[in-house]
């Protein structure tokens, strides 16, 4: 991975902030590339660390925003089975990219880019991987938001700042992986068979990146939500539940959020007395 | 738990007696008072069996059984086999009344006994609603004397300085930890990594589940990375060079053994690594 090349862009910015002198453009700014990050190949441990906490398999599209000399993409090809993209502003590194991963028989599979992060199409990917300075990825932080709920985004060293990582490791390095949430925040309504009769029940989610809470209306009285859970597109949230004649229950709910339509089941009770039913709600308010 | 039945409480005036007097009260010569028996309810019942995750071959031992629902919820609704243990000979006939009611009689055993004293060893849940007295006093003994891996769900009142391994909030708090296996010490490694040394001394101090240490080889120390340890089951990373080495395996008394992956990917290279104590970390003090 790597990195990233240059930081004329980062050093103008500490300079700034310091003295409070507007500088000349930088090299890189003249060259019209702002986001320069200074080359740092990434040791071979934590590349495999990243891969393998992504959970990277032949099914997988893999990014890397500044690839450096190719490592990351080329272990991905060569170890993983997957296929990817690297994309670096520094043509030179591009080229070798190229020839290293035909030396190890994955040039069919992998694909070096001269190009800026920034203005690459995210959209292919179902793995991200990254090594860039704080401030570029705080930038990059709205654009991995909205790629498709379920990408996995792995980094090293820096961190994605409020937008916490759902699992981290250190072997030698801090690896983050974050999965990108499907959005859940707004109004949903759904109803739901329980035994007694069936349910109207209305959901509010409010959501800050992964995390997300919830109140509900259970034929429009006021209803608690618990435990609410959001990994990629898979929601999980816990209702109480009392019927007549049935004792107060817990509702599990685990569901499929799909755009403005979720759909799963709902299970009530636990053990040989849970009972099972779907539930589908779509959204009424964003 | 069903209940919360505090027993001994002591400890519990105690603990109110500190609250209003900011002073330390006398336990020790207050003479134990039955605090009020608060029941579980059926929602509090469920979800601490389903964080136990009881099966069929589990016996759930509840501490303070009350009129028995943890114990015969386990039987009826989970397959297990129970045991409760009560203070109050009232609520003991009554769990045993209700056990027969919901045809579990022949599963679940409930004993007149104080849950101090009480021989709980043969347990793989252990549920409880106590207070936190209590709980703290029980302690010592349930990590002592429970096997690693036997599960402990608290109702309300976890352990003041063990993380639970998980906590879920629905409505109320309730608190899992699983006994952890004793790994402090030191001891002899025996594992054949690529382009490493075949014999290493892992030292390890653990704080309940979770531990730190590395391995000593001549001329050198490894970090373990990713220490983990649930019940008897033990985890780390050792790097070589540019090559990790994932240990996973389990712990037997004065002996662990399992897998090693070195490397990832087709280069993944798996082999069987063994360990033997040298020193336990009782014994380092």
């Amino acid at each position: 991975m790597m990195g990233a090349r240059a930081v004329p862009a980062v050093l103008c910015a500490l300079l700034c902030a310091v003295l409070a002198v507007p500088l000349a453009p930088s090299h890189a700014q003249e060259r019209g590339f702002p986001h320069d990050v200074p080359f740092v190949p990434t040791a071979q441990l934590t590349v495999d660390e990243m891969l393998r906490l992504a959970g990277v398999t032949a099914k997988d599209f893999v990014i890397d925003l500044g690839s450096g000399d190719g490592r990351i993409v080329i272990t991905a090809a060569r170890k993983f089975g997957a296929r990817g993209l690297g994309v670096d502003l520094d043509f030179n590194l591009v080229i070798q990219s190229e020839e290293s991963a035909r030396q190890a028989g994955v040039a069919d599979r992998v694909q070096f880019l001269q190009q800026d992060l920034f203005k690459t199409d995210l959209s292919p990917a179902s793995v991200i991987t990254t090594y860039l300075l704080p401030g570029v990825m705080l930038k990059l932080r709205d654009r991995l938001l909205a790629l498709k709920p379920g990408t996995r985004v792995v980094s090293h060293d820096f961190d994605l700042g409020d937008w916490k990582p759902d699992q981290t490791t250190s072997v030698r390095k801090n690896v983050y992986l974050w999965i990108v949430p499907a959005q859940v925040a707004g109004v949903w309504r759904t109803s739901i068979e329980l035994p007694a009769a069936a349910r109207k029940l209305d959901l509010e989610f409010t959501q800050r990146y992964q995390q997300v809470s919830a109140h509900g209306r259970l034929d429009g009285a006021p209803a608690m939500v618990w435990e609410a859970r959001i990994a990629g597109e898979r929601l999980s949230f816990v209702m109480t539940d009392a019927d007549a004649g049935e004792g107060e229950s817990a509702l599990y709910f685990e569901g499929r959020v799909s755009g403005d339509v979720i759909e799963g089941e709902v299970t009530r009770g636990v053990g040989m007395q849970r009972r099972v039913a779907k539930w589908r709600a779509v959204r009424i308010k964003r | 738990m069903a209940q919360g039945r505090a027993r001994s409480t002591a400890a519990a005036a105690c603990m109110l007696a500190a609250a209003v007097a900011a002073g330390p009260g006398a336990a020790a010569g207050l003479p134990d008072i039955p605090t009020p028996y608060l029941a579980s309810t059926h929602v509090a019942v469920d979800e601490m069996l389903r964080l136990a995750e009881v099966r069929a071959e589990d016996l759930v031992v509840d501490l303070g059984s009350g009129d028995g629902r943890v114990v015969i919820a386990a039987a009826r609704d989970w397959g297990a086999r129970g045991l409760g243990i009560e203070i109050d000979p009232a609520l003991v006939e009554e769990s045993r009344a209700n056990a027969r009611r919901a045809g579990v009689a022949e599963r679940v055993e409930f004993r007149h006994g104080d849950v101090l004293t009480a021989d709980l060893r043969a347990g793989t849940v252990v549920t409880m609603y106590l207070l936190t007295p209590l709980v703290e006093r029980l302690k010592p003994r349930l990590l002592a004397e429970l096997r690693p891996g036997t599960r402990i769900v608290a109702h309300d009142y976890g352990f003041s300085d063990w993380k639970a391994d998980r906590r879920v909030t629905i409505s109320k708090t309730y608190y899992l930890y699983v006994v952890p296996a004793q790994v402090a010490g030191r001891w002899q490694l025996t594992a054949t990594l690529p382009g490493g040394e075949g014999e290493y001394e892992l030292r390890l101090e653990q704080r309940y589940q979770e531990i730190r240490g590395g391995a000593h080889l001549s001329g050198g120390f490894l970090p373990a990375f990713e220490a983990r340890l649930s019940g008897d089951r033990i985890q780390f990373v050792l790097v070589t060079g540019q090559t990790s080495h994932r240990f996973e395996g389990q712990v037997r008394g004065a002996a662990m053994e399992g897998v090693v992956r070195s490397g990832t990917g087709p280069q993944l290279v798996a082999s069987r690594w063994r360990a033997t104590r040298i020193v336990s970390g009782a014994e380092e003090g």
